[in-house]
């Protein structure tokens, strides 16, 4: 289990090594070594997590460096280094007069399940990608930036101070950036890139004052003693709100929460692999994870809770909406993620942190089993509006049935995964929060289901789409890792249960405070039920059958599908105020700059220096006799200094 | 008797030096500086200095003059006759007279004790530029060296002009 | 018997006139001349002073005539130099007016 640190260093140590190659290899060799190198350091890092995931389950409190962890009470296992000291020598025994820092690892259960999970779909988008990106004449450098980007959530995952998750944070989204403007020989990838980046930065900045917040008030980077310290009431209740709210700022940048999920849809101009990558394992999980990870701090404040509950709800249900009415593949899926991710906040703002966890893995597979399938459908079709789409399944029959299934999974159809992990939080979110939120979260729920049937009947059901003849299913690199996915997207919900033998369901491995059993409340899960197939029959009759006419809800609600089509005019309130407000504030700025940092702050002590040069040089006037009339003047003047000072 | 020496060489002095400085005749001011050098050279002998009267004589009134006028003569050109002060002239004379008048008040209010006038012996003078004095006697010997050759340098005409 | 002022003011006197030529006059050559002026200037003042003064500390009553020696030997080094640069000048640029020589300027 100490051996855990290996998982990302076997991932950052290919970046170097396939740029260095990709440098002296050329063309298929290249690629070849350079897809090699960063599937087997992924794979390596793959058989390593069971290692961990083993010896984490046979390891006790009595094992070295494990303890019952602070909030979680789950087992917690802390190795770390020492990374740099600072400070005075002679003040060692006053902590908050040096700076001790530390490398370390922190394997929890939280740890256990996203590394597990970001190490497996990784594993699967990198081999899908080989049959995804062939060809591109890029390829090292994108397998150098995907191994970059596993090894930094990795990281992230795996850190057991704020300083270096904040590090790994950023270099997520340093990878996002390169990842989503990948082909930025076009402009799109570009600005989405651009736009992703300077997005997500905003919320870093609330992440940054926060850990710095927490630094300044508990004297540590450490997680396990910020949590320590906060569960001790050292700190004051609005440090701890705050604190929390900061570090909420950038989980909601990465997780795409309203008002900072702008960036996620346009990320879909990266190629399909990262996307799925992004959605499932790596940089929207970041988000959740920070707020998981830094549940202590959250679950002191029910202010912070009920801000995180109410962001997530907002973000789910808004997202929701626009994903009905999406009309590209990829987009539809975007909305779905940030429409997910915001049930996952609010499972956590409903104290529900098994459930979110739970969604966050179920989520994953099955998005990134979506994405792959939509990933394929865009390989062979090159198209990506659903309107021009239908009966595929005639032609890519594989593909149908893997996306099926992670659209029944992600709908919340029984027994597949979906369902067990939304039912948790529907449960949490009953439990904890007032009437209204139970009401939206089965709305969203119902939109959730329904957007999901919209994608797959209209893909591939209905009436067979011509143009698409000859198009040909997906090769086996990306029909085997879907294939995988689906496995998982299938009968992971069945962890949920008490299965025969030791484990006894995720709700005693991750958990908050005490384990639970798996919860039912027969009602919620009936409506859900109920809510789930209405939904996708629904969505059958609408859009396989066509049975069911849609013009006239569509004349009825005119007012609010246009609003919802434009993804409630968001990004152009963005460029509005950024046109508006910024621009003209950095005009301001940059008038100030040129007026007066420049011109009279740095140009005008030139101007004067230089108008004194052109006056004072007439004296220097290249006659002799001047020159000796000037030291005669000059005798004159110091006789007159010497005759005043004498006398 | 001394007095009277001492004023007609005085006007002498003066006089050839404000003709050096007013005239408009290079010549002229060239034979100008002439009597004012002689006239200094008297001035020395009023002072008892027979040896620097001779010097001065010998070296202002037979060397110097002859120099300069041979500079004159081979820098001859056709304004010559007609010679200018330049425009800043009556700044100069005003500086030059506030000059003087400093340094006569200088001298005048700066009075010290004084004896006769007296004169070493030329033995004396002799005695002491080769003792005391024998190293600066030494470099000045090798200045007049080395201005002559930079002067032949400087003045010849030289490869540069090929 | 003549008093040590009366050589003092004429060399202050003679002094002035050769600087206002110094500083007046165009010609090269009668820079020079002017110079000379200064130079003999200095030398009546040593010599007066060594005529009426005593000797004080290692100064021998006659060392003010030893200086004027060196004065003079250094005015004819200086007097042959300068001939040698304003011919120099005058052959480069025909002219010997000092107000036509001015490279030397901003």
């Amino acid at each position: 289990m100490e051996w855990a640190w290996l998982i990302p260093v076997l991932s950052f140590a290919a970046v170097p090594v396939i740029i260095v190659l990709g440098r002296f290899l050329t063309g298929k060799v290249s690629h070849r070594s350079a897809a090699a190198l960063a599937i087997a350091a992924i794979l390596g890092g793959f058989i390593v997590f069971w290692f961990v995931f083993a010896g984490f389950l046979a390891a006790d409190t009595d094992t070295p460096g494990c303890e019952t962890g602070v909030g979680t009470e789950a087992l917690t296992c802390n190795y770390k280094l020492t990374w740099f000291e600072a400070g005075i020598p002679d003040a060692l025994t006053d902590s908050f007069d040096r700076i001790h820092l530390e490398w370390g690892i922190l394997v929890d259960p939280l740890t256990i399940a996203m590394l597990g999970l970001a190490t497996f779909v990784a594993l699967m988008v990198q081999i899908y990608s080989l049959g995804y990106m062939h060809g591109d004449p890029r390829l090292d450098w994108y397998y150098a930036f995907h191994a970059l980007f596993i090894a930094s959530m990795l990281t992230l995952v795996l850190a057991d101070n704020f300083l270096l998750l904040y590090i790994a944070w950023e270099l997520v989204g340093l990878c996002s950036y390169l990842l989503i403007g990948f082909w930025h020989e076009r402009p799109e990838p570009r600005e989405a890139a651009k736009k992703a980046f300077i997005v997500t930065r905003i919320g870093d900045v609330g992440l940054l004052v926060g850990i710095l917040l927490l630094w300044s008030h508990v004297g540590s980077f450490s997680m396990l003693e910020t949590f320590a310290a906060i569960e001790a009431g050292e700190l004051s209740e609005g440090v701890v709100t705050i604190s929390a709210l900061l570090l909420f700022l950038g989980a909601m940048g990465k997780s795409a929460q309203f008002p900072f999920h702008v960036w996620l849809p346009d990320a879909m101009e990266g190629p399909t692999p990262v996307s799925a990558l992004i959605h499932a394992a790596t940089m929207v999980a970041a988000g959740v994870y920070l707020v998981a990870r830094a549940f202590p701090i959250f679950s002191e404040s029910q202010t912070a809770l009920y801000i995180v509950a109410s962001i997530g709800l907002i973000t789910a249900l808004g997202a929701a909406t626009i994903a009905l009415v999406a009309t590209d593949l990829k987009r539809i899926l975007a909305y779905s993620t940030i429409s997910h991710l915001g049930l996952m906040m609010l499972s956590l703002g409903a104290l529900g942190y098994t459930a979110a966890i739970f969604h966050l893995l179920a989520h994953g597979f099955a998005k990134a089993l979506l994405f792959l399938g939509a990933g394929s459908v865009m390989h062979s079709t090159e198209e990506l509006d659903v309107r021009k789409m239908g009966g595929l399944r005639k032609v890519m029959p594989i593909t149908a049935i893997l996306f099926s299934i992670g659209a029944l999974s992600l709908g919340g159809i029984p027994i597949l995964a979906g369902f067990w992990s939304k039912d948790e939080i529907l449960i949490a979110v009953n439990k904890e929060l007032p009437l209204i939120f139970i009401v939206l979260t089965l709305l969203t729920a119902l939109l959730s289901a329904l957007y999901m049937a919209r994608a797959m009947f209209v893909v591939f059901y209905g009436k067979f789409a011509e143009q698409f003849e000859h198009v040909h299913d997906a090769p086996k690199t990306m029909s085997i890792t879907m294939g995988l996915l689906a496995i998982f997207a299938i009968v992971f919900g069945l962890v949920a249960l008490d299965l025969p033998g030791p484990f006894k369901g995720i709700g005693y491995f991750i958990f908050y405070h005490e384990g639970h059993g798996l919860e039912f409340v027969i009602w919620l899960a009936a409506l859900s039920i109920v809510l789930a197939i209405a939904a996708f029959i629904y969505g059958y009759m609408a859009y396989a059958r066509k049975s069911v006419n849609l013009e006239g809800a569509r004349q009825r609600f005119a007012l609010p599908l246009k609003v919802a089509e434009g993804k409630y005019y968001i990004d152009e309130l963005y460029q509005w105020s950024i046109d508006r407000v910024v621009l003209s504030f950095s005009r301001f700025i940059a008038w100030i700059d040129r007026a007066l940092v420049n011109d009279v702050g740095i140009n005008g002590p030139a101007d004067v220096t230089r108008l004194l040069g052109h006056g004072l040089r007439r004296h220097v006037t290249g006659y002799v006799y001047s020159y000796a009339l000037a030291m005669a003047l000059g005798l004159i003047g110091l006789a007159i200094l010497w005759w005043i000072v004498s006398t | 008797m001394s007095w009277f020496l001492f004023i007609v060489l005085s006007i002498l002095t003066l006089g050839g030096g404000l003709g050096v400085v007013v005239t408009r005749n290079v010549v002229h001011a060239a034979l100008f500086l002439l009597v004012s050098l002689v006239a200094v050279a008297g001035l020395y002998l009023i002072l008892f200095a027979e040896f620097l009267a001779l010097v001065q004589v010998l070296i202002y009134g037979g060397a110097i003059i002859i120099v300069l006028l041979f500079a004159i003569m081979l820098t001859r050109s056709a304004e010559y006759p007609r010679i200018s002060d330049n425009r800043q002239w009556p700044l100069a004379a005003v500086a030059a007279a506030a000059v003087g008048v400093v340094l006569g008040a200088a001298f005048l209010d700066n009075s010290l004790p004084q004896t006769e006038p007296n004169s070493p012996t030329f033995g004396d003078l002799a005695n002491s530029l080769f003792t005391t004095w024998a190293i600066p006697f030494e470099v000045a010997s090798l200045v007049l060296l080395v201005a002559l050759i930079g002067a032949i340098i400087i003045a010849r005409t030289g490869e540069d002009n090929r | 018997m003549v008093p040590l002022e009366a050589f003092q003011v004429l060399s202050a006197v003679l002094f002035a006139i050769g600087l206002y030529g110094v500083m007046a006059r165009r010609s090269a050559v009668l820079i020079v001349m002017s110079i000379e002026l200064m130079l003999n200037a200095v030398n009546i003042n040593l010599i007066a002073a060594a005529s009426h003064l005593d000797g004080m500390g290692n100064w021998a009553n006659f060392d003010g005539q030893i200086i004027a020696i060196f004065i003079i030997t250094v005015a004819a080094a200086e007097v042959g130099l300068a001939m040698a640069i304003i011919l120099r000048m005058y052959r480069n640029r025909a002219t010997v007016n000092v107000d036509e020589i001015n490279l030397m300027k901003w």
